[in-house]
């Protein structure tokens, strides 16, 4: 029998030194998928919410029938197929539903499962865009960046390609080491040169639509929620245009911002992240959760975290980083 | 209309919160029993967090004014928060492993504080739907800490740290008899009790009522927005 109380001094000692930074940076692409994976664990809470459960027009079928509207007809038919499903069969559908994504979000934790995991979370995320989020309206031309366009479940699986493990160095950003940084790059262009896009077709430069943007998502908000809302509602109102096309020459800028030298593209990256947790708050109202009636937390918050994962290293945070590498093989 | 309230839902919760609160009082007996001293806060406030989110979750198994049960949980609170200022001080800059069981102890007072109105369904709080309404914003926050605190536990290489803190390591010994060398010497030794916390007190164990709480207390806060 081991006597605890001859280890209680020691162990606190080496445990807490450690937790004050003696040992080596942590595996930085492991730390992000861990984030993603809490990011389902709350979605999979959020599926659990009593209205999930509930059919007709307040429940999550209710919900889904709300995206279908105004999309092309071939395209309404196939949502509302999903729709009479969930309608029909509310409580089996949506404890399916919370399941698969507490499978992903714990499945991404442990090493054996984690690339099933992601590999799951790609086809949850995708077929969601489509039955869940109609396409994210791209079909209506509603996709705008500001409203969660193109769909913010699309990140999930964009995150989940770009974090897939592997070994190797995170330089010069996490984002590259599985798939390169060619490749990396290559995404970040396509996704922030689809947003600008997006921020100026269809409906995304109609003040009148921006404006009615926030006022569909501002019932039931927190006051202070409420009081950015009109704001915002104001602000798209007489400035809705304007908004779309700043946005987009941000989008631009941060788009092309991976290909500059590290030093300006951290400050496009810091762009990106202020420009997405401002929207986050003040247009999708961080994805209606606080007005207790989301499934996710829409796009805000996953556009931050892509972010995050381009964040252009610095030569000694890559060397600690490798260094630590070779000491943990060494103890291994 | 009316919701359909998943009852089972809540009656999950509730039984797997008793679980959480019968583990962790087992765990403070023998830990009696062996002078154990390590981790006996967590697993005293873990006991009283399972035992009123049951009474939170299936209304029929509440008891106790909230009052007391305030009381309770803000001197838990305030006892992990100074855990947590003498762990900086004595340490330097870190995040302190009692800072998520402070941060447990304050999402329970927030649930005391703000009770959850009826629209979640048959819950024990369901009567206080007119009272004050905590703001959703601070319980989105809240949840979301303890979700990644659940996540990072499970990923965590240092296993029952959740629950023993810095203390793990010397615990893990205790808990992993698995040597069969050492365990055929230890034999003749070992009192039963020990036996008994070597064989339950495993980390993975410890670790799993800890995620347990932190996804059963995250999803309550969530209902509260």
């Amino acid at each position: 029998m081991v006597d605890l109380k001859e280890h209680e001094a020691p162990a606190s000692d080496a445990g807490e030194a450690a937790r004050a930074g003696d040992r080596p940076p942590g595996d930085l692409q492991r730390t992000f998928r861990l984030v993603l994976a809490t990011v389902w664990l709350l979605d999979a809470a959020l599926q659990l919410q009593p209205f999930m459960f509930t059919r007709g027009s307040r429940g999550f079928s209710g919900m889904l029938n709300g995206f279908a509207a105004g999309n092309p007809s071939w395209f309404h038919r196939v949502v509302t197929w999903n729709v009479s499903i969930v309608d029909h069969h509310p409580i089996l559908t949506d404890a399916i539903y919370a399941g698969i994504q507490f499978v992903i979000a714990i499945g991404i934790v442990y090493k054996r499962t984690c690339k099933p995991a992601l590999a799951l979370s790609i086809a949850w995320a995708l077929g969601v865009w489509w039955f869940g989020e109609s396409a994210g309206e791209v079909f209506r031309g509603g996709a705008t960046p500001f409203g969660g366009g193109p769909g913010g479940v699309l990140f999930y699986a964009v995150l989940a390609v770009l974090l897939w493990p592997s070994e190797g160095s995170d330089k010069p950003f996490v984002a590259a080491r599985t798939v390169g940084v060619t490749a990396a790059k290559a995404i970040w262009a396509v996704v922030w040169g689809l947003l600008a896009v997006l921020s100026l077709v269809g409906s995304g430069r109609s003040p009148r639509a921006l404006r009615d943007l926030v006022a569909g998502v501002n019932v039931g908000q927190p006051g202070w929620l409420a009081h950015i809302d009109r704001s915002s509602e104001s602000l798209f109102l007489h400035h809705g245009t304007t908004m779309a096309i700043v946005l987009a020459v941000v989008c631009v800028i941060v788009a092309a911002g991976v290909f500059a030298p590290p030093q300006v593209a951290q400050v496009t990256v810091v762009l990106a992240i202020v420009v997405f947790a401002l929207i986050w708050v003040a247009v999708e109202n961080v994805g209606g959760i606080l007005a207790g009636g989301a499934t996710d937390p829409n796009s805000g918050l996953l556009v931050i975290l892509l972010a995050l994962i381009y964040w252009p290293l610095t030569d000694a945070r890559a060397v600690s980083r490798d260094a630590g590498s070779v000491l943990v093989a060494e103890e291994a | 209309m009316a919701m359909s309230t998943p009852s089972w839902l809540y009656y999950l919760f509730g039984v797997l919160m008793l679980a959480v609160a019968a583990y962790c009082l087992t765990l403070l007996v023998l830990s009696v029993a062996t002078k154990r001293p390590a981790g006996r806060d967590v697993e005293i406030s873990h006991l009283f967090m399972g035992v009123a989110m049951a009474g939170m979750f299936v209304g029929q198994w509440a008891f106790g004014r909230g009052a007391v049960w305030e009381i309770i949980f803000g001197i838990l609170l305030i006892w992990f928060l100074v855990e947590s200022i003498q762990s900086v001080r004595q340490y330097g800059l870190h995040l302190p492993h009692a800072l998520i069981h402070a941060v447990m102890n304050f999402a329970m007072l927030l649930m005391y504080w703000f009770p959850i109105g009826s629209s979640t369904g048959a819950m024990s709080m369901s009567a206080s739907s007119a009272g004050p309404k905590l703001d959703p914003g601070v319980a989105f926050v809240a949840a979301f800490v303890l979700f990644a605190s659940a996540i990072f536990t499970l990923a965590s290489p240092n296993k029952g740290a959740s629950h023993f803190g810095s203390h793990a390591p010397a615990y893990a010994i205790v808990g992993a008899v698995g040597s069969e060398s050492r365990e055929r010497q230890r034999e003749a030794t070992v009192p039963p009790a020990a036996a008994i916390e070597g064989a339950i007190a495993t980390p993975w164990l410890v670790d799993l009522s800890h995620v347990v709480m932190c996804v059963s207390m995250g999803f309550m806060l969530l209902l509260m927005t």
